[in-house]
């Protein structure tokens, strides 16, 4: 895999630099009662939710990070304020060292962003023909064009898809066909807001290990979002933890385990039918008190999932907001 | 990748939608084809009609019955140019604004402008009112003996060009209405200029004037045909300048640039809740 990523005529190593930055939104709030109409009619209600609070993180060129939270915490926002779809309401944002809102045109030559819950494929036309409308949309060279074209397809498997018209795909198809297209222009950085969102197993192994290569040998930046904390895992090396519009968390995913207390778990078997389960951090310790056991039959491993230590984290702050 | 938009990028990027358009015509011709000649069905319906009641009784309010039927071949040929160049609902733009898909617009590397210019024009699905009006127009010109010149020729395009203008800045200025309630507004523009093809060809020359001068400016539908056609054959009504049309398409143009930019920035900083998958791309 050789494809072609343009050259960023950035100076500095930054992907994606957010400082400071604060999103609020106004929802409308009614309640049913006759005078909750009433109410609405002369004074409407409004309530103030601050999707991300004085937000600040730098992703450096290359990086492939998991953007992750529990619903409505900010994660499709900051996905939107990257690629220059909102403005927010404080805060400076510089995406390959421009400003996604006055640089949009310049910003989108180099950046590819996919909405799991959306496509950009022409509905009534063969995927071939949308990749046709691409290139012509985004200026692609032929050559760029014919390369990245016979690249995806190999890759992402679509040989077969790209006569069929958009409509008649499958979600996985569907998904993978928005994927080849977002990278016909060799975008230096890709957001993915919810990749996986419905895909079976076998379609989600073939969109994580087509990330992985893009990243691992084209150099990609790759900023990803997810509930699947497993997918997320085995994709990024770097994990933001966003939760009530704050950064919680910003490291690797060991450091995580350890902060969740996420513990591994061994499971003893005696001959006599007794069974032992030990909760152990290091592994030499372990084995220390394996051996001076008897009758040992059997151990397995196991460790806490991520998941579910998350699960137990987001359920706490869910408590602790107002 | 070339970041300047030239003429040759305008026209490529025209081309791409004419290409699209035809293959998605013959991918279900046979609909299409109903659909277009529907279209052009009703259009000559409603022209007709109005031109055998002009015929029968000799004109209609102080207009004769070629100059009827030569305002019904420019209402066509202006609404063929509105079916020509916005089959996309880039000029139903309350659509795209309401269901919240002005993001698929964001994340492409070419002014709002040059895309919205483009992205509607189909030549194949939407050329069949534009060469009905073409057709009517001769046959008025042939039947009042119109000489045509350059300059008259010029002027016609110049008429069409400002009630397109007049068209398009009416949708884009009610369709701001979408970007502050966007599930409410989401098909005003088609309200809108559905109300412009109701009176635009019907002859205003017998009405008083406290109708006309309405109908020429809070409601512009006298510019649909009406007073750029009495204009074209030289005798602008009202005693207004020739000139009106243009002036007004300058004016509405304007007031509808600076309001859907600042429904454009009231979008970009309150977002939309409201994506609708359909609807975007056919």
């Amino acid at each position: 895999m050789s494809p072609k990523v343009q050259t960023d005529t950035s100076r500095t190593d930054s992907a994606v630099s957010i400082r400071g930055v604060t999103k609020t939104f106004t929802q409308w709030q009614r309640d049913n009662t006759g005078r909750g109409l009433l109410k609405n009619l002369l004074k409407p209600e409004k309530r103030v939710v601050t999707a991300l609070d004085n937000v600040s993180f730098e992703i450096k060129k290359g990086e492939f990070v998991a953007y992750a939270g529990p619903n409505g915490a900010g994660k499709s926002t900051t996905m939107k304020l990257l690629s220059g779809m909102l403005l927010p309401a404080s805060g400076g944002i510089s995406v390959l060292g421009m400003s996604p809102h006055r640089q949009r045109r310049a910003v989108m030559q180099k950046l590819g962003v996919l909405f799991g819950n959306r496509t950009e494929l022409w509905w009534d036309h063969p995927v071939i023909q949308s990749f046709a409308w691409k290139k012509v949309v985004w200026d692609i060279p032929d050559a760029l064009y014919r390369e990245n074209l016979a690249m995806v397809t190999e890759l992402l498997d679509i040989g077969g898809l790209l006569k069929t018209f958009a409509r008649e795909l499958s979600l996985g198809q569907r998904m993978r066909a928005d994927l080849a297209m977002l990278l016909l222009h060799s975008p230096a950085l890709i957001l993915l807001d919810e990749p996986t969102l419905g895909l079976d197993v076998v379609a989600k192994r073939q969109m994580i290990g087509f990330l992985k290569q893009l990243n691992e040998r084209a150099g990609t930046t790759i900023v990803v979002t997810s509930h699947d904390m497993d997918d997320l895992e085995e994709m990024a090396r770097r994990i933001l933890l966003v939760s009530g519009g704050k950064i919680a968390f910003d490291g690797g995913f060991a450091a995580l385990r350890n902060e969740l207390g996420c513990t591994k778990r061994a499971a003893v078997n005696f001959h006599d039918g007794t069974h032992r389960e030990i909760d152990y951090q290091d592994t030499r310790s372990l084995l220390r008190e394996l051996s001076a056991m008897d009758g040992v039959a059997d151990v397995s491993f196991t460790q806490t999932s991520l998941e579910e230590g998350l699960a137990n984290l987001f359920a706490k702050w869910k408590n602790q907001r107002p | 990748m070339a970041d300047r938009i030239t003429l040759g990028r305008v026209l490529r990027l025209l081309a791409i939608s004419a290409k699209m358009d035809l293959l998605w015509l013959l991918r279900d011709t046979r609909y299409a084809l109903l659909g277009i000649g529907g279209d052009i069905v009703s259009n000559v319906a409603t022209v007709s009609g109005v031109f055998l009641i002009a015929s029968r009784f000799g004109g209609i309010g102080g207009m004769n019955a070629g100059e009827v039927l030569f305002m019904m071949a420019y209402s066509t040929m202006a609404t063929g140019l509105f079916i020509l160049f916005g089959s996309g609902n880039n000029i139903h733009i309350s659509r795209i604004i309401g269901r919240g898909q002005l993001e698929h617009l964001f994340i492409q590397p070419l002014p709002l402008g040059v895309q919205l210019a483009t992205c509607g024009f189909m030549p194949f699905t939407g050329g069949g009112n534009l060469i009905m009006g073409i057709v009517l127009m001769a046959a008025a010109v042939r039947r009042m003996g119109l000489q045509v010149t350059f300059l008259w020729f010029f002027s016609l395009l110049a008429y069409l060009l400002a009630t397109l203008t007049v068209i398009v800045a009416r949708s884009y200025l009610v369709s701001s209405m979408a970007f502050y309630a966007p599930a409410a507004a989401e098909e005003i523009s088609s309200t809108a200029i559905d109300g412009t093809w109701f009176m635009s060809t019907f002859p205003l020359s017998g009405m008083p004037a406290f109708i006309q001068i309405p109908l020429l400016t809070v409601l512009p539908e006298g510019l649909m045909a009406w007073f750029p056609s009495l204009c074209l054959l030289g005798r602008p009504p009202l005693n207004l300048t020739a000139y009106y049309p243009m002036v007004f398409a300058l004016i509405i143009s304007l007031i509808a640039s600076a309001i859907f930019r600042k429904g454009l920035t009231h979008y970009v900083t309150k977002g939309s809740n409201r994506y609708l998958p359909h609807g975007f791309r056919r």
